[in-house]
């Protein structure tokens, strides 16, 4: 916008203030260029998190989770070019931090029988995901209603297995230990996804295809719940 | 994880229903559990249907269409056809409203009733309508700029000229204060209005004539919001030491409350659309609103008066002989919208811009014109900063909320003066009146309108005050050696030049002897004084189709006051330049 108002203020450099000075101006054509960018503009692009709980059960024993405290904690960038009223498309870059915790119990597998305090499996990834938005109504330069339709993929850039133990080892209060790069854990997760929102908010739904484990343990444990469902908030 | 398990089952469902309000499952019939969303309902004609002008219309309505030549009732003030609104009753969830001016009804549908309505006779076409928000237009959240009490001298002040910048002394002395004018408010509530001291005589004297809240389908109007009370004092308002907050004070009024005011709230472009039927039975002479729809609906490039039902509930309103004020919007400092909302885009909609009090020129949020297909907007402005009555007592606010009902008490003045008046050329006298006319711009239409043009329409013209020089590669706008004083600041050739000074106003030298030491002169304060609306230059550059490609408004210090590079005109351009009360124009060969 190149509109300026410029008002006279007492102590202003007397050649400022000798100066001829524009009060108001525009530039009509400028001034009234209609952007491309906006939330139901040809692009646009903003921040979101969410968190999403795992929900379902392992494939068998072993792996009974603490639900709430396993789930999918993401911050992302999403990416939508609209092609119709009705009809987007979109990308979502995203950091994610997705966490299993583990029941203690006899039954348990995963990824050892050995029992502790607190046991927690985590990937941190990085992970892209196409969407197809299909909105519902009339309206203005706004999100609305819709629903996306997605698909997923990522890439395990850091995985752990923790464990407390309380008391700890030797009389110490507690004993945390964690193990670094695990070997058994999928590097390449994919799966798919829909979401239904309205404006900043969106209830989520996703589901991975892709195994949870490689290698020798791919047989030996208990395929983890493929299920998340949560909340998602955009930053407009 | 039992219950998780059920939720997750259930999800999908869940998601559905997120976005069931428009596209509900399909269903044979409305229930509790199918969710209904609204429709307007277009019907085919109103064929063998009768209608009595005087046992519809109230005494007022009718003599408005008297007045003004129009016919005791057209086809648009028939009823719709009692059997097609009983077939859609039938067929549908529930009726919600009946429009006689676009023979529709609006309704509560699943999809499968939608298809049923399709079907029906009578139905010409069905159409989803989608909750709107409308935003008040003032300017939230920095409404309040000052405590309820007591009043300081400048909100006295400001209360005052409010009034007085629009000339409402000279309406004072003429008595024209809006007696026999009905003036309708569609606004999102009254708070305390009927118990405000500032409104006292209104309820004392039976003018607030009616009321209905739309939302709510009842009588009462005060509550939901204070928004109203704050626009109704604009017009009608009182302090306690009897200054008029607006020029209106004798008007009769309508109040509707059709809007809510609360969060996330979703209304409908018919609450709006209802209120204007209801106050044309009524007899309103005058609407004020101080609502607009912008970006939850629309993008600015709709902003052309025919996309909104609101725009063309507005446009049948004039048909019918009220005149329509509704504020420009506040979306003057959004760089996403800017422009005006809707209904003040319609082309018979008196559309109100603000100003700021203490320069007189455009305020910051007041949105800009012109339409999307290139209209003039806004028409007018007044004040964008005024002293209000709330119910808290009286406060100074900001908005074009506010502006709006200064006018619309003008407006009520003007048709006093003269009740023969159509409301057409009402609203061209209104334009008239702007202190800026025939000159505009997108940011002040033609000015703030002046009470004195219709005390003595034939004012003498002030000659040009500016010439224009074309020299070389440049086009000079300059002001004319008479109008060339500034009261106590001569104008130089230009600012580096030396001063020329008037005789009389030239500094005398001292008598030989008589010099004495003076203290270094005030130089910033003698050379920078505060900027009067009397010294601004407008100038702008209209194209042939009478578009503006660029306006201005310069503060003036020198008699050379403009210069543009002829490169930067086109063949057929019209410079217009404003200057202390004429224009003169320059057309580009």
């Amino acid at each position: 916008m190149l509109l300026l108002t410029v008002l006279v203020l007492a102590g202003l450099p007397v050649s400022t203030a000798l100066a001829q000075r524009v009060l108001l101006q525009s530039e009509v054509a400028s001034d009234t260029l209609y952007s491309g960018f906006g939330p139901n503009r040809g692009y646009y692009n903003h921040l979101y998190l969410g968190y999403a709980p795992v929900i379902g059960e392992a494939s068998a024993p072993g792996a009974a989770l603490r639900y709430g405290a396993s789930g999918d904690f993401f911050v992302g960038i999403r990416n939508k070019v609209r092609l119709h009223q009705a009809l987007a498309v979109g990308i979502d870059l995203r950091l994610d931090w997705l966490t299993y915790s583990l029941v203690q119990n006899a039954a348990k597998t995963v990824p050892n029988a050995q029992q502790h305090s607190t046991e927690n499996l985590s990937l941190q990834q990085l992970q892209t995901e196409v969407f197809t938005r299909f909105n519902v109504g009339r309206r203005g330069n706004a999100i609305g209603r819709y629903l996306d339709l997605s698909g997923w993929g990522g890439y395990v850039i850091g995985s752990s297995h923790s464990y407390t133990d309380r008391p700890g080892t030797n009389g110490t209060r507690k004993t945390v230990v964690t193990e670094r790069g695990l070997s058994y854990v999928t590097r390449w997760p994919y799966g798919v996804g829909a979401r239904v929102g309205s404006g900043r908010y969106a209830l989520l739904l996703r589901y991975r295809l892709s195994d949870s484990y490689r290698g020798a343990e791919k047989e030996l444990y208990p395929e983890m719940p493929r299920w998340l469902v949560g909340l998602e908030l955009g930053w407009l | 994880m039992f219950r998780l398990l059920s939720l997750f089952r259930f999800c999908p469902l869940v998601l559905v229903c997120l976005v069931a309000g428009a596209a509900p499952l399909p269903a044979p019939a409305a229930t509790a559990s199918v969710p209904t969303a609204r429709y307007w309902v277009y019907l085919r004609d109103k064929a063998g249907m009768h209608f009595e002008p005087a046992q519809y219309f109230s005494a007022p309505a009718r003599a408005r269409r008297l007045r003004q030549h129009l016919p005791a009732a057209d086809s648009t003030d028939f009823p719709v056809r009692p059997d097609y609104v009983r077939g859609v009753e039938q067929a549908s969830d529930s009726v919600l409203f009946v429009s006689r001016w676009f023979n529709a009804v609006c309704c509560r549908a699943t999809p499968a009733q939608v298809r049923a309505l399709r079907g029906l006779p009578g139905v010409m076409r069905v159409e989803a309508q989608t909750p709107l928000v409308l935003l008040p237009t003032a300017k939230y959240p920095a409404v309040r700029m000052s405590s309820p009490e007591p009043l300081t001298a400048a909100e006295r002040y400001l209360a005052r000229q409010q009034t007085a910048s629009l000339g409402g002394q000279a309406f004072q002395k003429a008595r024209l204060d809006g007696h026999g004018l009905r003036i309708a408010i569609f606004d999102v509530g009254f708070n305390g209005t009927d118990k405000h001291p500032a409104f006292q005589h209104l309820f004392r004297d039976k003018r607030v004539v009616a009321t209905h809240d739309f939302v709510r389908n009842r009588e009462s109007v005060y509550g939901g919001g204070s928004h109203g009370t704050e626009v109704l004092s604009c017009i009608a308002g009182r302090l306690p030491d009897g200054t008029p907050l607006g020029l209106a004070p004798q008007a009769e009024f309508l109040l509707a409350r059709t809007e809510r005011m609360l969060r996330e709230v979703y209304v409908e472009e018919q609450d709006w659309l209802a209120a204007a039927e209801w106050a044309d039975r009524n007899g309103a002479d005058i609407i004020n609103s101080s609502l607009g729809y912008t970006n939850r609906r629309y993008f600015p490039e709709q902003m052309n008066g025919r996309s909104s039902l609101v725009a063309r509930a507005a446009g049948m309103a004039v048909r019918k002989g009220i005149l329509v004020v509704n504020a420009a919007g506040n979306d003057g400092d959004d760089a996403e919208w800017r422009t005006i909302g809707t209904p003040a885009d319609g082309d018979s909609v008196l559309a109100v811009g603000g100003i700021d009090p203490d320069t007189y020129l455009h305020i910051e949020f007041s949105s800009y014109g012109p339409t999307a297909d290139r209209r003039l907007k806004p028409n007018v402005v007044a004040f964008g900063t005024v002293l209000a009555a709330t119910p808290r007592g009286y406060e100074q606010v900001q908005g074009t909320s506010f502006a709006s009902p200064l006018m619309a008490g003008f407006a009520a003045c003007a048709w006093q003066q003269n009740r023969q008046l159509t409301v057409r050329q009402l609203f061209e006298q209104l334009q008239q009146a702007g202190g800026l006319y025939p000159y505009f711009d997108y940011a002040h239409g033609y000015g703030l309108p002046r009470a004195s043009v219709f005390m003595s329409p034939h004012q003498a013209k002030i000659p040009p005050q500016v010439d224009f020089s074309k020299k070389d590669s440049l086009l000079s706008v300059i002001i004319r050696p008479e109008a060339a004083f500034l009261p106590g600041f001569p104008l130089p050739m230009f600012t580096d030049s030396v001063a020329a000074l008037t005789p009389g106003e030239a500094l005398k030298a001292p008598k030989l002897g008589r010099e004495a030491i003076v203290g270094p002169a005030p130089v910033e304060a003698a050379a920078a004084p505060l900027p009067r609306p009397t010294d601004y230059l407008y100038w702008h550059v209209a194209s042939a189709e009478g578009v503006l490609r660029r306006y201005e408004v310069r503060e003036v210090r020198q008699r050379v006051v403009v210069q543009i590079p002829l490169r930067t005109l086109q063949s057929g351009d019209l410079v217009r330049v404003w200057f202390r009360g004429s224009m003169l124009s320059y057309l580009v060969p």
